[in-house]
């Protein structure tokens, strides 16, 4: 599984069910969510969340790659590496 | 205009060319069905039996057509009926829109009556799917929803539509659907170029993507260009005629001994339109090591998920293959041309006068020509219709393949005969599948549609009992069905035709005098120790392989 840390930043669309259909893609694919945080933006229609979990550069890659395909993902940005 | 929001269903129906759509109705989607009504001869309505059989229908309807499917279920159990066959059409990126009807906007969450959150039930298995609170989202949403179905990789879309929102009205604009497809991301082929060029001995391994972009001709032109067999995955195997020299046939756990041993001997594979499934690769480690693999595919994700190839290309299979036709020199290895042919010959079968399954098959398909369109269920006689039909065109093949589902074969088949101008389709079932949604028997009657049905009865679950013979000291759970059901009978029952067969001549004799416009049912009795082989235990490779005798 390895330990790196790693987050990543989305912009989504702001409605019910998003956040399901995001932490579902995780637990779905086996990867445990350490922090979560969701915020409305200025633009009322879209929210910002980052996600903190853990796993090599291929799960990083893979769960970058599976979220963009979400319709309600407009933007998605994989952030700091941390290695531990 | 001002219309209802079902009628805004229909109009979004036809203008999306869903002209045949499957489906079962109920309380809440009474005003679907009432606009249905009025529009039958605009959108025709196909009622099932089951909801699982509409969505299967629908499923058949989209891989023999290349068009959309369309069910449709009420809220509650007709909801959750559908939910085998969207996961189906999802595991095999088919096009499929699904229309749920569910309670009205200010009775959702509170477990009314059939309310289920289907939307919540079906997430891990679409493409994506809508709740529509408002009739004024509902054009736009299903515009989308017949979009994202019919783009990039293919798949389903649910949109659940509470009662109310079918029944108010609103200002419709109409007007063309947009064309989806249209902004391919560019791509880059050169390192592909570069390996292949170096390579001695090319193998080519395609799957469904290559029948979703529609790259047929230009995949036999790659394979006929760089001397390369090619060996398919279940979803791509009608991607090239069974007569041309390089086919190899399905490769993976039960594909053929020639594509196995070429696999594990090529120095580089072209991976096309496919996703590596555990059922197609086996032991990843041995399937990877010594060779170069260049991955095709239109979901990145797919790339580097299962194996991490050397070389990938994102992009449309069709598109990148033109691409490499463009630039790559004609090649030719001798020594591997004739090791190939060479392996080929090794998988051929002696030939014997048996009620086997290869003979059933090969008897069938002597009253089938090019365009009959296969269907099967799961188990043995799946694998066997793979191994023994000979496969003339695309997209005549409609099998459950990632999911696996018994039960799949008789509403695919009813999907399948009516894309195709109810022209003469054949089901290889057997009896444990056929038992599961035999009752759709009943739609075809009622549509006369030409469906042959031949069961390989084996009166086991043959393929778990297959597994249980060899790698569970043959201790038979739950797998000798021990059923008196008298198929002929049944089929009778429900108003089609019923034979029974012990011998190919009494087969054939069946098979020259089918009805024309209705469905019969042939029961076969075979062997139930008959077995699927070749077989490369799961997570082996092929030093496991296990061929014939
Ligand atoms: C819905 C469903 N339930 C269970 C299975 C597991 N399974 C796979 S093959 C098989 C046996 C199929 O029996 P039958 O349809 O008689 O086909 P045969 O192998 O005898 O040709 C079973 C139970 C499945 N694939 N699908
Ligand atoms: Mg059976």
């Amino acid at each position: 599984m390895g330990t790196d840390r790693f987050s990543i930043e989305l912009l989504v669309s702001n409605h019910y069910g998003v956040l399901n259909r995001i932490t579902g893609l995780y637990a779905r694919r086996g990867y445990n969510i350490d922090s979560l945080y969701v915020n409305e933006t200025e633009n009322p229609a879209l929210s910002r969340m980052l996600i903190v979990s853990r796993g090599d550069e291929a799960i990083q890659t893979q769960m970058v790659r599976q979220l963009s395909k979400l319709y309600d993902v407009q933007e998605i940005t994989l952030l700091a590496k941390v290695k531990r | 205009m001002e219309l209802s929001g079902a009628q805004i269903v229909i109009e979004r129906l036809c203008a999306h060319g869903a002209a045949t759509v499957f489906g079962y109705p109920g309380g809440s989607v009474l005003p679907i069905y009432d606009a249905l009504y009025e529009n039958a001869r605009r959108v025709r309505h196909v009622i099932t039996a089951h909801e699982q059989g509409a969505a299967h229908a629908a499923d058949g309807y989209a891989r023999a057509s290349g068009k959309t499917g369309v069910v449709i279920a009420t809220s509650g159990p007709g909801a959750t009926n559908l939910v085998t066959g969207i996961a189906n059409a999802y595991l095999d990126s088919v096009p499929l829109v699904a229309i749920t009807g569910n309670v009205a906007v200010p009775l959702l969450g509170k477990d009314s009556f059939q309310e289920v959150d289907i939307a919540g039930i079906t997430q891990p298995v679409v493409k994506h799917n809508f709740v529509v609170r408002g009739v004024k989202e509902l054009e736009h949403t299903l515009n989308e929803a017949f979009r994202i179905a019919n783009s990039g990789r293919r798949g389903p879309v649910l949109v659940d539509i509470p009662r109310d929102v079918q029944a108010d009205t609103c200002e419709y604009r109409g007007g063309e659907p947009e064309k989806t497809d249209g902004g391919a991301a560019p791509f880059d082929v050169s390192r592909a170029v570069k390996a292949i060029k170096g390579c001695e001995r090319p193998y080519i391994y395609a799957g469904g993507g290559i029948l979703a972009s529609g790259a047929q001709a230009d995949l036999r032109a790659l394979s006929e260009r760089l001397s390369a067999p090619v060996g398919f995955s279940m979803m791509g195997l009608t991607a090239l005629p069974d007569d041309y020299g390089l086919n190899l046939g399905m490769c993976g756990m039960h594909g053929t001994y020639a594509a196995s041993v070429a696999q594990s001997e090529c120095d580089l594979m072209l991976a096309l339109g496919v996703r590596f499934s555990d059922r197609a690769t086996g032991n990843i480690e041995a399937y990877r090591q010594g060779r170069v693999i260049i991955h095709v595919d239109i979901d990145l994700a797919e790339i580097g998920k299962n194996v991490s190839p050397g070389i990938d290309i994102c992009g449309d299979v069709k598109a990148v293959l033109k691409e490499l036709l463009r630039v790559l020199p004609p090649m030719k290895n001798a020594g591997w041309l004739s090791r190939v042919e060479e392996l080929k010959q090794a998988d051929r079968v002696p030939v014997d006068g048996g009620f086997t399954p290869k003979n059933i098959i090969e008897t069938v398909s002597g009253f089938c020509d090019e365009d009959t369109i296969i269907a099967t269920d799961v188990g043995q006689h799946q694998m066997w219709t793979m191994q023994y039909y000979p496969f003339g065109k695309p997209r005549t093949l409609l099998t459950s393949g990632g999911l696996g589902a018994m039960g799949f074969g008789l509403g695919a088949a009813i999907g399948g005969c009516m894309a195709n101008g109810n022209r003469r389709t054949v089901l290889f079932t057997s009896d444990g599948s056929f038992g599961m949604n035999l009752t759709e028997l009943a739609t075809a009657v009622s549509q006369r549609l030409p469906i042959t049905v031949v069961i390989l009865n084996n009166g086991v679950l043959g393929m778990v009992r297959q597994w249980q013979t060899m790698f569970y000291g043959k201790r038979y759970s739950q797998t000798t069905l021990d059923r008196r059901t008298d198929f002929a009978a049944l089929a009778r029952a429900f108003g089609a035709e019923g034979y029974r067969a012990k011998s190919l001549m009494r087969l054939t004799g069946i098979l020259e005098r089918l009805p024309a416009d209705g469905p019969a049912v042939i029961d076969c009795r075979i062997d139930m120790d008959e077995k699927v082989l070749p077989m490369i235990p799961p997570g082996g490779s092929v030093k496991n392989i296990m061929t014939r005798g």
